[in-house]
Formats: C-alpha cells, structure tokens, sequence
C-alpha cells in the first residue's frame, strides 16, 4: 500500500514550505529563501532521501532490505557501509538502555498489532502468545560485521525506532552541503535545524499536545529553537486501552510487553535528531522514572502525562 | 436601499413564529438526551484530530470578537449569553 | 558475539554509564553520521512562554443615534501544567442620543434631562432622543484555568467594571469533564455579579411624572427632589450554565448548553419615560417607567461547526440557534451562521448573517392612553418590546510573517421593532412610533 509520491512545494511568507508524505507520517520541511530554484531542488533531495531510506529499512515494505533479511531464514545477507553504522549505532543503544531498547523485538508485533495506519491495537495477546515471541527477542544473537549480517531463524529486524530520527539527520546533513538558508526538516514531530533563522531568530516550534483542554482549544507548547534536534516520542498517536489502564506503542523488550505508567509523550532536544529520539525512547521505556531519568542526564525535555 | 427595506421588514413573520412553549421545550430536551446516549459510539481516534484541532473549528474561534458582540447585544436586545454568561457586567440595559 | 560488539561494550563502564549517556549517545551519533564528535553541533532550545495577546478596537455607530468605540486587549499565558491565565482590559466611551421611551408626536415636545439640569426639546414628528449618554467605562476581566484530574479541568475568574455611575463586580466557576476519548465534555459553570447603579439625577419615583420646566428657576431643585426616591440602588445576576459539547467525527462539532439566570434588585431603566396620551393620541404627560424587581431567564443553545473538503475549498461553516425565555413574558430565537471561507495560504474570509426575534415583556406598552388602569409595571423600551433584528457582515482576516493575525470585519445591524398588537389612536396617524434602528459595525484586530 504505498501512496502516490508527490512533493509539494509552495510559497509561505518570507521562504518555501515542502510538503510530502512518507514513513507514514507528514514530511514538512522549511526553507528561508526567496529563491525557488534553492528550494525545490532542496524538495527533491530530501523526499529523495527521505524516501530511499524507506524504501531501503521500512519492516512494512516486502522489497527493503530490512525484509530481505528478516526473510533471510538464517542465512548470511550482504550489507553495506550504511547498514553497517546503523546496526552499531543499535548496539550502542542496546548497551546504553540495559537491553530495554532491542531492535530485534520487532517480531512482537505479530502480537502487538498497532496497526500502521489507524494506530489502533488490533488485538490484546496474552502471556503465552508473547513468551512465545520474546526468545525470539535477543540482540546478542544478532552476528553482523562490515560487509554481512546473519540473523537466526523467525527473528526479525525492526528500525522503526530509529528510522525517522536518522532520516532527519540526514537531510540536514544533505542541505547543509546544498544551501547555507536556514532550514527545518520535520518528518512527523522528529526534526532539526541547519542554523537559526535570519537575524539570529529562532524557529518556532509547536508541540502537539496529546488533548485540547476543556474549551476546545489546542494547548500546544511552542519551542523556541536555534540549533539542534527535537524528536518526540509518545503515544499520542498509537495507543491501546485495557480495563482503564493505557498501553503505550513502545514494547519493553526484555518483557514483551508495552510499558505502562510513562508519560503520554515525551518530547527531547539533542544536537542530532537520532539522539534526541533515542533519548526520549529510553525515557519512555523508563515508565514511571522517565521524569527523573532525563532530568538526571541533564538533558532538556517536555513531558505530558 | 428600497426593496432591501421592503425585504427586510418581510422578515418579521413574528406571527408564524408562535411555538406552543411547553412541547418545544419538552422537544428540545428529547434531542438533547438522544444525543447524550447515542454518544459513547461518536467520535474521533486522537490522530483523526487533524481538522478539529483548528483554530477555525473551535467552538469559539474568536473569543474577542463574541465579546464585544455580546456586549452589543446585550445593550441593545432583551436576551443575553446563551453560549456563555449572560449576566450583569455593565450599565448600558 | 563479533569483535566490534565486544570493543564498543568494553568502552561503556558500567559505574559511569548514568553520567556518560548523553556523551555516549553524542558519540554513537557522530559515528553513525559520520560527524566528527569534536564539531558536532549544539543544541539550543528553550520553550517560548511568550504571552499570546490579542487586542481589538471597535466603532459602533447607530444612524442619528448612539455611538460607540471600544478597544480591547488581553493576554493569555499557558504555563507548565497545561494553567492557563487569561487577563483582559477593555475600555468603552459612548456618545450619542437614545430613546427615551417617549414616542412621536405632531408637534414639538420637551423633556427634563435625567440630571435635572437643563431640558432638550424634541422637534415635531420625530422619536424623542435624549443624548445626554457620554459614557466612558472600564472593565478588567481574570480567568484562571486548570487541570485537576487527568479529565477534569476547573476554571475560575472574577469582573469589574466602572463607569461613572455603574460599579459591576462578578465571579464565575466553571468544571468541565472529558470522557469518550475527549471526545465529549460536559461542563457546569456559575456566575454571581453584585452591580450598583448610581445614576445622575437619582432614581426616579416609578410611574410619577417627569417634572417639566425651568431648570434655574429658583424651587426647581426641591420640586425636582420630590420625584426622586434614593441616589443609587442594586442588583445581583445569579447564572447557572450546563454545557455537552461532542465530537460527531473528523469534521464535525456540536455543542448543547442550557441557562439559567436570576436577576434581582433595581431592573428598572431611570432614564426611561412612557408618554401618556389622551384618546386622540396627544400627549398629556410622561411617566417614569418601572418593572418588576426580579427577572428568570432561560435559554437553550446549540451550535454546529461542520469543515467541509476540498470540494467546497476546505470551508468550515459555523450554525447555532438560541431559544430564550424569561417570566416577563419575553421569548426569543436567535439564528446565529458563519462561513469561514480560506483565501490561499494565509488568509480567510467569513461572512455572517444572524436572525433575531423577540416577543414584548408583559408590561410591554408603547404608550400609555388616558384613563387606562394604571398596572404596576410599565416600559416603553423598544428594546424589550417586540422586534426583529438582523446583522449581516463579513470579516477578513489574514495571518501575517511572523505568525501574527490581523482582521477586519465590518457588519450592518438593523432592528425593526413591531406592533406587538396595539391599536393606535388617530391622532398618531404619519407617526413613527417603531422606528427602524441601524448601525453599522467596524472592527480592526490584531493577535501578537
């Protein structure tokens, strides 16, 4: 089910706004310049990007590489240089969260079916379902090195919880080498900056706020920010609810099961975008403590619960 | 500015306007309270909130705007409030 | 496990990991992407608790009449908690002559100003209007709002407002619970406002006559005096509003309230006279108005905002009906449209229609005739007589660099007061006695 891959380009005040879809959310990115050749070749290199890197890791797509292998029954498949850095960069977060955050804890979704379009959980398993599906859980299984991976049996892949992020920072890496214009690259919540807007201003930012209040109205925060990366992580968007307790999208791989007790979204800001989104991953896997987690690294968040 | 007179005066049909006051009010309810359990299957997800969230789809999209209007017409017609209070306020009915 | 694993493993300590996460992570990145750890970018970003201000400034202008211009700013602030304070300024001055509740006669008539000081003569056929109304006023406003469970959020604000003869203090509360995934809201709120009238010239003794004369003549004080009962007097406005607002789906809103207000104290309106005619419609005299001490108003309310799609240029149009009745006998409708119409990217246009009706108060009377029973309450306030009003206008709004929003909108007001059934004598035959008021209406304004 792909949709049709069209990238808008129009003209906003003071600049161009680029809009296309991908990774099944929204892309938007801004570009302060009054040159529209800057911008629309800007709108290609990143849908462009943006769409390759889907097509390459998405775990939804039969033809990405990510399916090769997760198809691969064992056997040894051939990587490249990219894929490499990726699977070390999973590493050092496997490492990092105490092995909370595994990438290979996709295979839980034939349990946990949020499905990717309504967000709605299909399905609520019960313990002997998702045992069953946690041995299959164990990143230290996973044998890869520069040039190949191999993963076990009925194992399975899933960069879903670093895709976007690292998507992002590509982009800014990809129109930093195209332009010196301000611009903003936000794929669905997670994004960047290459360099504050003109005259030093900052970019405004809003935060989606899970719920209106009591009048109706949106209580987005607005975030002012000049460098770096935002990247928001919650469950605002793909949620279960069971006997009133409320059962976020991101599994806690040691257990198999969603973590219960976080904050319904926790938003971070980092340097690069895949560090903010892996931070506010760790701290949404902390539940309860995610607060306090963030708060003892120093690191600047906002958190709705 | 004629015919827009004639029009415009047409336009008080206060006779025709005549509701028997206890049914309308009894019919009132009734739709109110249908609707209040036909409620638990209406509704969005929270990712459908895309156009709700809106400042056009607010209920009050310029709260500054229904202000000052209330406090016209609250100095120039017998009712008042309605979507929000009506009372006291000011000394000009 | 493959020996890249183990030599990344052994470089994280496991003491010191708490401390080196982000440092870690920054070095993780910059290996990922290819950075250098060393220039790897900052970041910097704070949450911009600006205040959102809107300000507005209105000219209301009747035809021959009333005139008003007020401005308003306020500001809102949201803080970490999802609190929410809203502060509002408003000033209004108002110039202009009103009716007096006397009606037209076939020659020229004089009336005592409410003051008592001076008096102002009407000139033949036309609807006497005293302009004695210069007004300025003062209002500020507090709403404090916020959560206090995970779906109850509590509101609470307070009012004053001071013109130079009127003091109004109010307080409100208000609970509001979402259930249904937020996807219904019912709500509870009360209102209490304490006000108090001091007019100019006192209050007037109801149902006596207004004393005509010379205002410097040398008893005119103490002649004056006798038609007054007091300086000042009050009254205090008790509401209770019930609201259900629901979300019908991804493009449609409604919402339900109900009201229910008391009003208790001095309702009268001083300045207001009812001219008593004889049988041949001539007047005879004016007497001061009165109505009853306490007023129970209720209203029913429902509202629709449906967004349509791209085939009707992703409009959102806006429908609400009002039904109000109160135990002076006046009933009420009020249809209420608006059409939100985008214009490119950054612009809207809305137009507005809104139909009103009302029935006249029982004591309702346009004039009083000779030797009629004289009832207890009487008003010839067209404004609580039976009439039709209509407002059509359009606003345009457009959202400006920066994000800020500047609008304009411009409407006509026109109310036609109607026979509520009186059958007039002859000597009021070519006279206006429901004349046609209208007022336009300009706003600018502008949200920072």
């Amino acid at each position: 089910m792909k949709n049709k891959r069209t990238v808008k380009v129009s003209k906003i005040k003071d600049g161009y706004s680029v809009n296309f879809n991908a990774m099944a959310s929204p892309c938007e990115v801004l570009i302060q310049t009054q040159d529209k050749r800057v911008a629309e070749r800007v709108a290609h290199c990143v849908s462009a990007e943006v769409w390759r890197i889907e097509d390459k890791y998405s775990r939804y797509d039969s033809l990405s590489l990510c399916s090769e292998i997760n198809n691969s029954d064992g056997k040894k498949v051939d990587i490249d240089e990219e894929t490499y850095l990726l699977l070390n960069f999973a590493e050092q977060c496997y490492q990092l969260s105490d092995g909370l955050f595994d990438i290979t804890s996709g295979v839980l979704r034939q349990v946990w079916s949020f499905d990717s379009v309504s967000g709605e959980c299909q399905h609520f398993p019960q313990v002997s379902e998702v045992n069953k599906r946690l041995c299959l859980v164990d990143w230290n299984r996973v044998l890869y090195d520069l040039h190949s991976i191999t993963l076990p049996k009925n194992m399975e892949l899933d960069f879903g919880g670093i895709g976007k992020e690292y998507a992002v920072d590509r982009c800014i890496l990809l129109v930093k080498e195209l332009t010196d214009k301000p611009t903003l690259v936000n794929l669905g919540g997670d994004l960047a900056v290459t360099a504050p807007r003109d005259n030093n201003h900052s970019w405004h930012v809003a935060i989606e706020h899970p719920d209106c209040d009591a009048f109706g109205q949106r209580q987005d925060m607005i975030v002012a920010l000049k460098h770096g990366a935002l990247a928001t992580s919650g469950d605002a968007r793909r949620f279960l609810i069971k006997e009133g307790i409320r059962y976020g999208h991101v599994l806690n791989a040691k257990t198999g099961w969603p973590i219960i007790h976080a904050p319904r979204s926790i938003t971070t800001v980092a340097p690069q975008c895949i560090q903010a989104g892996i931070l506010a991953t760790l701290a949404l896997l902390q539940g309860k403590q995610a607060e306090q987690f963030l708060t003892e690294q120093e690191i600047t968040f906002w958190a709705r619960r | 500015m004629k015919p827009l007179n004639v029009l415009l005066n047409k336009l008080s049909f206060t006779k025709s306007l005549q509701l028997h006051r206890p049914k309308f009010k009894l019919t009132l309810l009734a739709v109110v309270i249908a609707n209040l359990s036909a409620c638990s299957n209406l509704g969005v997800e929270p990712w459908e909130r895309d156009l709700l969230a809106k400042k056009e789809m607010a209920l009050t999209s310029s709260p500054i705007d229904a202000a000052l209007d209330d406090h016209i017409y609250f100095s120039k017609e017998a009712s008042s409030g309605g979507k929000s209070f009506g009372g006291g306020g000011c000394g000009c009915n | 496990m493959n020996n890249l694993n183990k030599k990344v493993k052994d470089t994280i300590t496991k003491p010191h990991k708490k401390i080196s996460l982000k440092a870690s992570l920054s070095l993780a990145a910059s290996a990922l992407l290819g950075t250098s750890a060393v220039t790897a970018p900052v970041s910097h970003a704070k949450p911009a608790d600006e205040w959102q201000f809107d300000s507005a400034f209105l000219v209301y202008s009747e035809v021959d009449r009333v005139s008003a211009t007020e401005a308003i700013i306020a500001g809102t602030k949201t803080f970490a908690n999802d609190e929410v304070l809203n502060l509002k300024l408003t000033v209004d001055v108002l110039t202009g002559a009103s009716a007096n509740g006397a009606i037209a006669q076939p020659m020229a008539q004089t009336f005592t100003r409410p003051s008592g000081n001076g008096q102002y003569v009407t000139p033949a056929g036309e609807t006497p209007l005293d302009d004695t109304f210069k007004d300025t006023r003062v209002q500020v406003n507090g709403q404090w709002a916020q959560p206090l469970s995970d779906n109850l959020t509590g509101s609470v604000g307070g009012h004053l407002s001071k013109e130079y003869d009127y003091l109004s203090l109010g307080a409100n509360g208000n609970l509001a619970y979402d259930f249904n995934r937020n996807n219904s809201t019912i709500s509870m709120g009360l209102s209490y406002f304490q006000d108090t009238f001091t007019p100019e010239g006192g209050i007037p003794k109801p149902l006596s006559s207004m004393l005509i004369g010379d205002s410097s003549s040398p008893d005119w004080d103490t002649e004056f005096a006798k038609t007054r009962i007091g300086d000042s007097d009050d009254k205090s406005t008790a509401d209770i509003l019930v609201g259900f607002t629901q979300v019908i789906n991804r493009r449609m809103i409604t919402a339900f309230n109900y009201s229910y207000s008391m009003v208790d104290g001095y309702l009268t309106d001083p300045f207001k006279v009812i001219s008593v005619l004889n049988f041949d419609g001539i007047a005879q005299d004016h007497i001061y108005e009165n109505r009853p001490d306490s007023r129970v108003k209720q209203s029913t309310f429902m509202q629709t905002k449906y967004h349509f799609d791209e085939s009707l240029l992703n409009s959102v149009a806006d429908v609400s009906y009002r039904y109000m009745w109160d135990d002076w006998g006046i009933t009420s409708h009020t249809i209420d449209t608006r059409f939100t119409l985008p214009v490119g990217a950054a612009s809207y246009i809305e137009p507005h229609i809104r139909y009103y009706q009302q029935s006249a108060a029982d004591f309702f009377q346009p004039y009083v005739i000779g030797e009629q029973a004289k009832t207890a309450f009487v008003s010839a306030d067209y404004r609580i007589g039976e009439m039709t009003a209509v407002t059509v206008g359009a606003k345009y709004g457009v959202v400006l660099n920066g994000g800020n929003e500047l609008s304009f909108r411009i409407e006509y007001y026109r109310q036609m007061p109607t026979d509520a059934g009186f059958v007039d004598p002859n000597g009021l035959n070519g006279l206006d006695i429901y004349p046609v008021v209208e007022a336009v209406i300009a706003q600018v304004s502008y949200s920072f």
